[in-house]
């Protein structure tokens, strides 16, 4: 009886309803402030050296010396390879990119061999830059915040390294064999589950010593950075695992399981890296708090209730029990509680602080990035609902979207973080500040036109395909300029890694600082 | 020392995030309580549409069409009268009467016979023979019709008022599944009714095999082109937007078949095939698929408005330009040949993507172009309800065309 699944299902979102009036009365009700005093008290006990000032206002409870505590050093090397690893994927993956782009009005350019034809040079490029850029680079970015906001050296962190030779070496074979034909056939996890079982090893060397380090914290409030981070870091791992297991699903089920997990791979795993990044870094780099605690829970919890239901809207329209559509589309639309807190809580802060942007480039990859985070949400929700959703479906409309969410806003806050984070892990400055910006520019201009170039192309695609008086082929024909202005910036947005990356490599490889402990970045006063 | 992250106000570098305590802002719970009060809303609303719609999937799945409560003389007046006449009398040399028919009169199971299989050869009724040719109603009507049908038949024209049983429709269904219209009174009276006998034999209507070259284009392929079969069933009975072949005018098969050559009609897949034939073998092409029978295997799968299908069908809407379909397709929508293809029992994704290439200029092969103007004038539903209508018929029945066919040459 579908009424017994339905009324399940719709329980699941009653449930999650009731967790959310619960959380908002906990928080209108204080219930939750005690641990925000807690926070203060350690706060105070951690810094007793530097709260002698007199004039000392509450605010200056929220100072720590990272560099005099070394945790820098001790996370500098895993970092930085993780950074390295994630660049040259990077790098590799928008090549990729581009050619699967330039194939889609150059069809019959490098048609010779079968690596190199559409299917697999898409795919190539989907996993390079998720799983290999976005999830390496972000991982970095973690293993280098969390120890930060621990104010605690990172735990185990030979680990990392071994993660990492794994990870890359298991993402290379997959690589081969997707190049070779060889997938296990779901967009995704087109990697084959054999190879899997290397990159679900490497990711337990990574969530191992974060949660060690977050146990042995040395603060009693983890910052809400830290509940991203963990909550990204303990969700992926099962999220990857089912998905993969082979042979239980099949069929519907399978594809059901398959937007599932990989809906979640944005939702559970590159949303939490990329908005607890910024969260760290918007706040870090201007200097003030973040607008408000109870927004941040907010935020967070909302994403944990509504987002695992979320994936199944691409299949609106599909062989599956219209229940589950809906739900996903109630969910999708739900996601705007959560994408509204974070925007309040970040966007508040960077607009208050225009003056920021000018002073700092990681900033404003990553304040950007925040602000395409909260329209790629909005987009999203709006895009599950059906009316939308029956004109964008099997659009380039669609592939515009996914780069808003995995380009706009995760890869531009990550270009923030790398560039915030090398300096003090190297104690070196980066030896170009004009290559930054030209970097930023490149791909900001190259995104924009490849993002309204998709977007309006696959509106009247989709229009086209909707009208059964048009042929088929004038859906395909009328995308043309679209797809060629997309490879436009694309190749702007592929030229601006390449810079990145070589940009990096010269950061990395110049000659050291006189003395890495104090590095140039300190300002004098804090550093006396 | 002047860095990228040194602003105005000068931010320490030993500064760390952290949150004030300011509560939720009044629109964002608004926000949310709005969010929450539609999700219920919309998932209470999605429980009746589901409802409705297993309610309607389960009517598909009975394969009960749209009418199945219509009583025996409506099922004769929408089915029968056309051909049969309205009072029963037929038509002098062309189609048997029913009234008094000794076809009526005895066995139940004969009429029943008839409906279900259709009558492809010579019949003598009352010392009258009829050479003419009645398709099947096995995929129109249902087993409770048929019976219903019967009754109302055999109590009207043959005075036998006790009713006839559904259940006796269904075994005779099991019994009779899988054949193709009776050959002939002969065939008929052979299996069910001796007392009908003597009838005309079925080598009266014989007609020739396709040559050896036809049939091998039809099940092999060549030129480097593919086989008919491949795509339009052994039996040319086609499937979704493949149309059905069977029973259509020899001359129209032929004819579109030199549209994909000149362009007048286009498809990738066809114009492939069309310009692998000779003009003999798009002639013989046209003439064995003219001849061919099949049972219908179309469904309305459109979701189309049949009884809006049906009005457009058989009276067109002449405010909108629209004739009646069955002024030029023929009674019954079985086409005349050669110019006009028949539409019962066509696929409704095939009828309903040509009256949309009509539109788009897909397809502009008509004579005088003539469904051009009318295409424009149906809209989507429109499209979908004719096509879906057009798919409850019953096929063509085959030596109708053939005969009309030989008339051509």
């Amino acid at each position: 009886m579908s009424l017994t699944i339905g009324l399940l299902l719709a329980l699941s979102f009653v449930v999650s309803l009731l967790a959310l009036a619960f959380l908002i009365w906990a928080i209108n009700n204080n219930q939750l402030r005690i641990e925000q005093r807690h926070a203060y008290t350690i706060f105070t006990e951690g810094e007793a050296g530097q709260v002698d000032d007199p004039t000392a206002e509450r605010e200056d409870d929220h100072h720590f010396d990272i560099e005099r505590a070394g945790i820098d050093r001790v996370s500098r090397l895993p970092v930085l390879i993780l950074v390295a690893s994630g660049i040259g994927w990077l790098v590799l993956g928008s090549l990729f990119g581009l050619v699967a782009s330039l194939k889609l009005h150059w069809p019959d350019w490098l048609d010779a061999q079968a690596a190199l034809t559409f299917g697999r040079v898409r795919t190539l490029h989907l996993n390079m830059v998720i799983y290999g850029w976005a999830s390496m680079t972000g991982i970095a970015v973690a293993l280098w915040v969390t120890p930060r906001i621990f104010h605690t050296p990172l735990r185990l962190p030979r680990l990392p390294l071994i993660g990492a030779a794994l990870w890359n070496m298991a993402l290379l074979a997959g690589a081969i064999a997707i190049a070779n034909g060889w997938t296990d056939g779901e967009e995704w996890l087109e990697i084959p589950w054999q190879v899997d079982i290397g990159l679900a090893t490497a990711g337990v060397f990574f969530v191992v010593p974060i949660i060690v380090t977050a146990a042995r914290r040395e603060v009693h409030h983890i910052y809400v950075t830290g509940w991203y981070y963990l909550a990204g870091l303990c969700w992926f791992p099962v999220l990857f695992v089912i998905a993969n297991i082979p042979y239980i699903h099949s069929g519907v089920q399978e594809a059901t399981v398959n937007w599932w997990f990989a809906h979640n791979v944005l939702g559970l795993w590159l949303t939490p890296l990329g908005v607890g990044t910024a969260y760290y870094f918007i706040p870090k780099i201007i200097g003030k708090p973040i607008y408000s605690y109870s927004l941040s829970l907010l935020g967070f919890w909302g994403l944990a209730l509504f987002y695992s239901q979320v994936g199944i809207h691409h299949l609106i329209g599909g062989p599956v029990p219209t229940w589950v559509v809906t739900l996903s589309i109630v969910h999708s639309m739900m996601m705007f509680i959560p994408v509204l807190a974070v925007a309040v809580n970040q966007h508040v802060l960077v607009a208050r602080n225009l003056w920021a942007l000018r002073e700092s480039i990681p900033l404003r990859f990553v304040a950007l990035g925040a602000l395409l985070y909260t329209l790629a949400s909005f987009q999203g929700s709006i895009e599950a609902l059906r009316t939308v959703n029956s004109v964008t479906h099997f659009t380039h409309y669609t592939v515009g979207h996914a780069h808003l969410g995995a380009y706009g806003f995760l890869t531009l806050v990550l270009f923030g973080a790398v560039y915030y984070l090398v300096p003090r892990s190297t104690g070196r400055q980066w030896p170009w500040p004009a290559a930054m910006a030209a970097h930023f520019w490149l791909v900001v201009v190259g995104f924009l036109v490849y993002f309204a170039a998709l977007t309006i192309g696959g509106v009247l695609q989709g229009l086209a395909m909707l009208d059964a008086t048009r042929p088929f082929a004038e859906s395909v024909r009328v995308t043309m300029p679209y797809l060629q202005a997309r490879s436009v910036g694309g190749s702007l947005m592929a030229l601006g890694h390449l810079l990145f990356a070589v940009h990096f490599v010269v950061a990395v490889l110049q000659r050291p600082a006189p003395h890495p402990g104090a590095t140039v970045l300190s300002k004098p006063a804090v550093a006396a | 020392m002047k860095t990228q992250l040194s602003g105005p106000p000068s931010p320490s570098e030993t500064f760390e995030p952290y949150e004030t305590m300011r509560p939720i802002p009044l629109g964002v719970l608004m926000i949310a309580v709005a969010l929450a009060l539609w999700g219920v809303v919309l998932l209470f609303d999605n429980s009746e549409a589901v409802a409705i719609g297993q309610a309607e999937r389960a009517d598909v799945l009975a394969d009960q069409p749209a009418r199945s409560d219509a009583d025996g003389a409506s099922l004769f007046s929408a089915r029968c009268a056309t051909c049969h006449q309205p009072n029963g009398s037929g038509v002098s040399g062309a189609v048997p009467p029913l009234a008094g028919s000794p076809f009526l009169a005895g066995r139940a199971e004969v009429p029943i016979a008839i409906l279900l299989r259709g009558i492809d050869g010579p019949i003598r009724v009352r010392d009258t023979v009829y050479d003419g040719h009645m398709p099947s109603f096995a995929s129109v009507l249902s087993d409770e019709e048929i019976a219903r049908l019967v009754s109302y038949l055999r109590e009207r024209f043959a005075d036998r008022p006790a009713p006839v049983a559904a259940e006796m429709v269904t075994a005779l269904r099991g019994e009779l599944a899988g054949g193709s219209g009776w050959k002939g009174g002969q065939e008929l009276a052979a299996r069910l009714a001796p007392e009908l006998a003597p009838q005309p034999s079925f080598a009266l209507a014989s007609r020739a095999e396709a040559d050896p070259a036809t049939m091998r284009l039809v099940n092999e392929g060549t030129n480097g082109s593919w086989a008919c079969a491949s795509c339009h069933g052994a039996l040319g009975q086609g499937s979704e937007t493949v149309p059905r072949l069977a029973g259509l005018p020899a001359g129209y098969i032929a004819r579109q078949l030199e549209s994909y050559l000149n362009g007048s009609r286009r498809n990738e897949s066809m114009a492939v095939v069309a310009r692998s034939l000779t003009r003999q073998e798009r002639v013989a092409l046209g003439d064995y698929y003219a001849l061919l029978r099949a049972p219908s295997n179309a469904r309305p799968s459109l979701g189309g408005d049949i009884a809006r299908g049906e009005r457009l069908v058989l009276e067109g809407v002449w405010d909108r330009g629209i004739p009646p379909c069955v002024s030029c397709h023929g009674p019954s929508a079985f086409g005349v040949a050669p110019g006009f293809p028949g539409l019962a029992a066509q696929h409704p994704a095939y009828t309903a993507s040509q009256l949309a290439a009509w539109v788009s200029g897909e397809r502009d092969n008509a004579q005088q172009k003539l469904m051009n103007g009318i295409a424009r004038s149906l809209d989507d539903a429109d499209r979908r309800a004719v096509a879906d209508y057009l798919a409850t018929l019953p096929p063509v029945p085959v030596a109708a065309t053939k005969e009309r066919a030989d008339d051509r040459r």
